[in-house]
C-alpha cells in the first residue's frame, strides 16, 4: 500500500522520511512523531474522501506543512502530495496527484483506512445492535461489531472465537447478550460454567479481543493503524500478538486467501521488540531531538549483525545504541 | 524423575518435551511452569536464578537447557578438554554457569544438586526438524560454511524450509516440532550422529542417575 512518506514541517517531523513494508513497528519517545505518522496516514484517508484538487497545490502557506506520499505497485506512479493551504486553517490540506488514471482506484483504497487507540473500558461498554460491522476508534462498539460477525460472517465468527478460546483457555464460549432497547454486551463462559461480563474481563483479556476482532475481520481495511499495541498484554502472549498482526500483513503465510493489510503500530514494550529480530526490516525507529524528530529503519544499521550477536534487539534499544530513546536532561 | 525445562520459546518446549521423553531412562514429571528465556545470552543471564529456584523451591531433580547457537562458535571434542573453556561457545558458557551456580549451593530439598542436561542447536532447532528430510543440513556442513567464510542457510532459510514460510505462527511452528520430534523419537540415532549439540544433550540425559528413593 503506501511505500513512504516524506515530511516537512507537520508537527515534530520537520524533515524526514519513512519507508514503509507491510508491517511496520514504530518506537521511540513520546512526542517523537509516532503517533503523527498514524495522523498523517489518516489525514490522507480523510482527505482522500473529499475529492481531488489535482494538479499543483497554487495556494500553500510557506513553511507550513507538507507531505508526500508514495505508493507500492499497481500504485507506484502516484505520488500523494498533501499541503498547508492557508494560515488561519493548516488543517486544510490540499491533495495532488501524479498519474491521475489510478487515482479512483486508490481513493477506493486509502477510504479503507482505519486507526485505532484501543482502551479496555470503551471495549468493554454495551454497543448498540445496530451501530453496524465497524469496530470504533477506541474499541467502542466491540460487542456489536462481534454480534454482526456472528450474523453475517458466521465462518469468520467461528475462526475468531477459536483462536480466542485458544489463546485464554480458562474460557469455552464466547457469549453475547442481547439487551433491552438494542443493546449487546459481550462475555466469556467459563470453563466451569460461571460466565465472566466483558466489564468483569481482565484489561489484557479485552485488548487481546480487540486485536482478535481487528485480525479476523472478513473485509479488513488496506491499512491498519494501532497504537500501543501491546497494552495491557502479557510479556509471554506477545508472540500470539505478533501472529494476530502478521496474520493481516502476511495473510498467506497463515495460509489465509486475502489481501495483505498493511500494518503500522506502535509500541514501547523491548520484550515485544525482541521478536522482530529475524525480521529488522519491519521496525522503525523514531529519534527526538529537542522538538525535532526524524524516522530510521533498524535494518539501514550496518552493524546491526553485531549488536545482535551480544544481546536481544530490545535490550539493545532500551540501552540507548539504537536511538529512539528519551532524552535525560 | 522430575525435570524442568528451559527453552526459547513455548514450540521449542514442546519438541523437547517429545525428545526429552525418548532418550531419559526413567519415568518423567515436569516441574514448573515451562522456564521461558528471550534467546541469547538472556538464557545465560536467567538460567543461575532458575537453578537456583529449582534447588531450593523444588524437587526438581534435572534442568534441560536448549539454546540456537546462531553464528557463535561451534562446541567441538577440543573444548571438552578438562579445564578448556571457549568463551564464544554457548556449550560452553551454558556449562559454565552452571559449574559456577550450583558450586557452592548447600545440599536442599533431600539431594545435593539439580543436575544439568545441555543441547545447542545449530544454527537453529529448525536444523534438527530438518535432519534427515534434507542432507544438506548438518552441523558438519554448518561449520565447514562457517570455516569457508560462506553459510550454507541461515535461519531465514531453515525456516522457508522447516514452515514453508519465515513468518510461522507459534500454532504451526509448535505442531512441526512436535510432528519432528516424534519422527526423531523413533530413532534418535541419526539427529546424534548429524548434530553433536544433540549428541551431548542425549549423553547428559542418559546419564541421569536413575531414582533410587519413592520421593
Ligand atoms: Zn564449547
Amino acid at each position: 500500500m503506501i511505500s513512504s512518506i516524506a515530511f516537512r514541517n507537520f508537527r515534530a517531523l520537520r524533515n524526514t522520511q519513512v519507508r514503509l513494508v507491510p508491517f511496520n513497528v514504530v518506537i521511540g519517545p513520546n512526542g517523537s512523531g509516532k503517533t503523527s505518522l498514524i495522523e498523517a496516514v489518516m489525514r490522507l484517508s480523510t482527505l482522500s474522501k473529499l475529492g481531488l484538487g489535482t494538479g499543483e497545490v497554487e495556494t500553500k502557506l510557506p513553511g507550513g506543512p507538507e507531505i508526500d506520499v508514495t505508493f507500492d505497485e499497481p500504485f507506484a506512479g502516484v505520488v500523494v502530495h498533501m499541503s498547508c493551504v492557508s494560515d488561519v486553517r493548516c488543517d486544510a490540506l490540499r491533495v495532488g496527484v501524479r498519474d491521475v488514471g489510478r487515482w479512483p482506484e486508490l481513493q477506493a483504497e486509502l477510504g479503507t483506512i482505519r486507526s485505532y487507540v484501543l482502551d479496555h473500558e470503551a471495549l468493554a461498554r454495551v454497543a448498540r445492535r445496530g451501530d453496524g460491522a465497524e469496530l470504533g476508534r477506541t474499541g467502542d462498539n466491540l460487542a456489536a461489531v462481534l454480534a454482526h460477525r456472528r450474523d453475517h460472517a458466521p465462518a469468520a465468527f467461528a475462526d475468531l472465537t477459536g483462536e480466542m478460546l485458544r489463546l485464554m483457555p480458562e474460557f469455552r464460549e464466547l457469549v453475547l447478550t442481547e439487551l433491552p432497547e438494542g443493546g449487546v454486551e459481550f462475555g466469556l463462559r467459563l470453563i466451569d460454567n460461571g460466565l465472566v461480563p466483558a466489564a468483569e474481563l481482565s484489561q489484557g483479556m479485552l485488548y487481546l479481543t480487540g486485536i482478535l476482532a481487528l485480525a479476523y475481520d472478513p473485509d479488513p481495511p488496506r491499512l491498519l493503524c494501532i497504537e500501543e499495541v501491546d497494552r495491557g498484554i502479557h510479556p509471554r502472549m506477545l508472540r500470539a500478538l505478533r501472529d494476530l498482526l502478521y496474520r493481516l500483513s502476511y495473510p498467506q503465510a497463515s495460509g489465509v486467501a486475502r489481501r495483505p493489510v498493511q500494518v503500522i503500530t506502535t509500541s514501547h514494550s523491548p520484550y515485544f521488540i525482541d521478536l522482530f529480530r529475524d525480521h529488522p526490516e519491519e521496525v522503525v525507529i523514531s529519534h527526538k531531538h529537542g522538538r525535532a524528530a526524524t524516522f530510521s529503519r533498524l535494518i539501514d544499521r550496518p552493524d546491526l549483525g553485531e549488536l545482535l550477536r551480544d544481546g536481544s534487539l530490545g535490550d539493545m534499544w532500551f540501552s540507548g545504541i539504537l536511538g529512539g530513546v528519551p532524552e535525560e536532561g | 524423575m522430575k525435570v524442568a525445562l528451559l527453552s526459547e520459546s513455548p514450540a521449542d518446549e514442546a519438541a523437547l518435551r517429545v525428545l526429552v521423553a525418548a532418550l531419559l531412562p526413567d519415568a518423567l514429571q515436569y516441574v514448573g511452569p515451562g522456564y521461558r528465556a528471550r534467546g541469547w545470552p538472556n538464557v545465560g543471564q536467567v538460567m543461575p536464578s532458575v537453578l537456583r529456584h529449582l534447588h531450593f523451591n523444588t524437587d526438581a531433580e534435572a534442568l534441560v537447557v536448549v539454546v540456537d547457537s546462531d553464528d557463535s562458535v561451534v562446541h567441538s571434542p577440543a573444548h571438552d578438554a578438562p579445564g578448556y573453556f571457549h568463551p564464544q561457545c554457548r556449550m560452553c558458557q551454558l556449562r559454565a554457569i552452571y559449574r559456577l551456580t550450583t558450586r557452592r549451593l548447600p545440599p536442599a530439598q533431600g539431594r545435593d544438586r539439580v543436575v544439568r542436561a545441555i543441547g545447542v542447536a545449530v544454527p537453529a532447532i529448525e536444523a534438527w526438524y530438518l535432519c534427515g528430510r534434507d542432507a544438506t543440513v548438518s552441523e558438519a556442513a554448518w561449520i565447514e560454511g562457517q570455516e569457508r567464510g560462506r553459510l550454507p542457510y541461515d535461519r531465514a532459510d531453515l525456516k522457508r524450509r522447516v514452515y514453508g514460510t519465515d513468518r510461522p505462527s507459534l500454532v504451526l511452528q509448535t505442531a512441526v516440532a512436535v510432528r519432528e520430534a516424534e519422527r526423531h523419537r523413533r530413532d534418535p540415532r541419526r539427529l546424534e550422529n548429524d548434530f553433536p549439540g544433540f549428541a551431548a544433550l542425549a549423553a547428559d540425559l542418559r546419564r541421569m542417575p536413575p531414582r533410587t528413593d519413592a520421593r
